[in-house]
């Protein structure tokens, strides 16, 4: 069907079997963007909720598709479509991806798919997420999992799945900078469970263990995330060792690169800057 | 059954400073925060009114800034919230802050049940919850992981301690301080965040309690803080696991499961 964007591009879309595929094929950039956070003040958050809403339109106007965080490093923030609701912002089905992890209660997991179904909101990304003391984490009772001793992407998916049938379009995460053999074994599972596309974590160079995923799974829509901050130390939690503060780091002539060495994968912009990285990355994906 | 919780507006940090001089943390250019603590405490008043009904009152003494924590407490469900602050409490230990804040409670009148956090993060005390039982002469019990059985008159409450647990009846009115156990305090939302702007949330001072001068502030306070010590620094240790991979990644569970981590 076409999708009519508003600078007047049209777009075929090749929804197969509701996969993401097609937003590859289109070079559609995936757009992180973090909702507010919820410990600052009243002038902050209405602040906040100004930021978003520009970000958030200006990734409409520019059809490409924004992915709403669900408190990012287990940093307590407000949800992307209680945001999404309260600014009344427009909600194109193919332009939004929400990322949901298992630190939630049954009754508020249940309030954010039912705020995504009537928002229009179908790709989810789920993920298990960062916890913290103020976040509930998802037992397995309140997804109806047995013989598990906790809730992962895995049984989120397949509750999902279960409960709200034709809904949703789920993607999961990929993390290469865990043990290959055990993170490819949660792949499958996860795949098993459903999952119809998948992100990987930041990689700034050519990946052997990607690769070895690309390999593996052909037929499987992957959208590669691309560190944008100059702030490359900051990725030293997720690679799991430290990268020196000082280290200069170019993201955008990074992401060219990136683009060469995935041509096939789609890619998702982690932490843009929105003042001056956004013009720049226009025709970048070739 | 009308519930008052105190809660305290705390530094957001787990590196509060201390000034040399008048031996207070340093709340200056410090972000705060709702003492975690007392997020428990408001969640457990509200569930407890959506069982029995009446209405939740969160109270705070401290600058005009705490205000902002008491919003948080609306946000999630308190149906009012009262701001005691004044420069003649300034400087108050524990003693005259439970003197002020009893006398506060009883101006709210009618009160069956005061709740508070176990401690505040920065003071690390534990003790203004009693205090405000020993001022009011009301029963209480501290480190509280569950309250059952609730009627007009009374309710059970599981008390922790290092052996185990007791559980108590206590008649009301009386005061509980909460554990992190108790409960899974829920997450404000946008709405009622926003909501809780409008809200007007009153400031008392200490002649509208009817405080006695002379039992608040810096004067009033028996304690002296004398010398302060940062704590020392956590011990970290390695433990290797060994024995076949079954049995390592079962006490590698174990391990982590001792430590909350899991």
């Amino acid at each position: 069907m076409p999708f009519l964007l508003e600078k007047g591009i049209i777009i075929l879309i090749n929804i197969i079997g509701g996969t993401m595929e097609h937003h590859i094929q289109n070079k559609i950039y995936h757009v992180e963007i973090l909702p507010p956070k919820q410990a600052v003040t009243i002038e902050k958050l209405h602040e906040g909720l100004k930021r978003f809403a520009a970000k958030y339109n200006r990734v409409m106007e520019d059809g490409r598709c924004a992915c709403i965080t669900d408190n990012a490093m287990g940093l307590l923030a407000f949800q992307g479509t209680e945001v999404i609701e309260e600014l009344k912002l427009k909600v194109n089905p193919e332009q939004v991806m929400i990322h949901l992890n298992t630190f939630h209660t049954k009754e508020n997991l249940d309030e954010i798919l039912n705020s995504c179904i009537s928002l229009g909101i179908k790709y989810l990304l789920v993920i298990s997420g960062d916890g913290s003391d103020r976040l509930p984490k998802l037992q397995p009772s309140d997804v109806g999992a047995v013989g598990v001793e906790a809730v992962t992407s895995v049984e989120l998916t397949q509750y999902i799945l279960r409960e709200y049938p034709g809904k949703f379009v789920i993607g999961v995460a990929f993390n290469p900078y865990e043990p290959a053999e055990h993170e490819f074994e949660k792949l499958d599972r996860k795949i098993a469970a459903g999952s119809t596309f998948i992100v990987t974590q930041p990689i700034i160079e050519q990946n052997a263990v990607i690769d070895q995923m690309l390999k593996d799974y052909p037929n499987m829509p992957t959208i590669v995330e691309a560190w944008m901050s100059k702030k490359l130390s900051l990725l030293s939690d997720a690679v799991g060792y430290e990268i020196p503060e000082d280290t200069i780091f170019d993201p955008i002539t990074t992401l060219g690169k990136l683009h060469e060495l995935y041509p096939n994968c789609g890619v998702y912009l982690s932490l843009l800057g929105f003042k001056y990285q956004i013009n720049k990355i226009e025709g970048l994906w070739k | 059954m009308k519930i008052v919780v105190c809660i305290k507006q705390v530094p957001a940090t787990t590196d509060a400073k201390i000034d040399p001089v008048t031996k207070r943390i340093i709340r200056e250019g410090v972000k705060a925060e709702l003492n975690p603590f007392d997020t428990y405490a408001v969640e457990e008043a509200v569930k407890l009114r959506k069982r029995f009904g009446g209405e939740v009152v969160t109270l705070s003494m401290g600058p005009p800034s705490a205000v902002n924590s008491l919003r948080e407490t609306v946000s999630v469900g308190a149906d009012k919230a009262i701001l005691l602050s004044d420069r003649a409490l300034g400087g108050s230990d524990t003693w005259a802050t439970s003197y002020a804040l009893s006398k506060a409670i009883d101006k709210i009148g009618d009160v069956d049940l005061v709740l508070c956090g176990k401690q505040a993060v920065d003071g690390d005390t534990a003790q203004v919850g009693p205090g405000i039982a020993a001022h009011l002469n009301w029963m209480q019990a501290t480190y509280v992981n569950s309250v059952d059985d609730v009627t007009e008159k009374s309710l059970k409450v599981k008390r922790m301690h290092e052996d185990g647990y007791d559980i108590c009846e206590l008649q009301l009115p009386a005061v509980i301080t909460v554990v992190k156990g108790i409960n899974i305090p829920r997450v404000p939302t946008l709405r009622g965040r926003l909501a809780s702007e409008g809200e007007e949330i009153p400031t008392w001072s200490a002649t509208d309690i009817g405080a006695d001068p002379e039992k608040i502030g810096l004067m009033a306070s028996p304690t002296r803080v004398v010398k302060t010590n940062p704590p020392p620094a956590r011990q970290s240790s390695t433990i290797k696991i060994n024995g076949s991979p079954e049995k390592c990644a079962k006490d590698l569970v174990r391990e982590l499961r001792l430590r909350s981590i899991l």
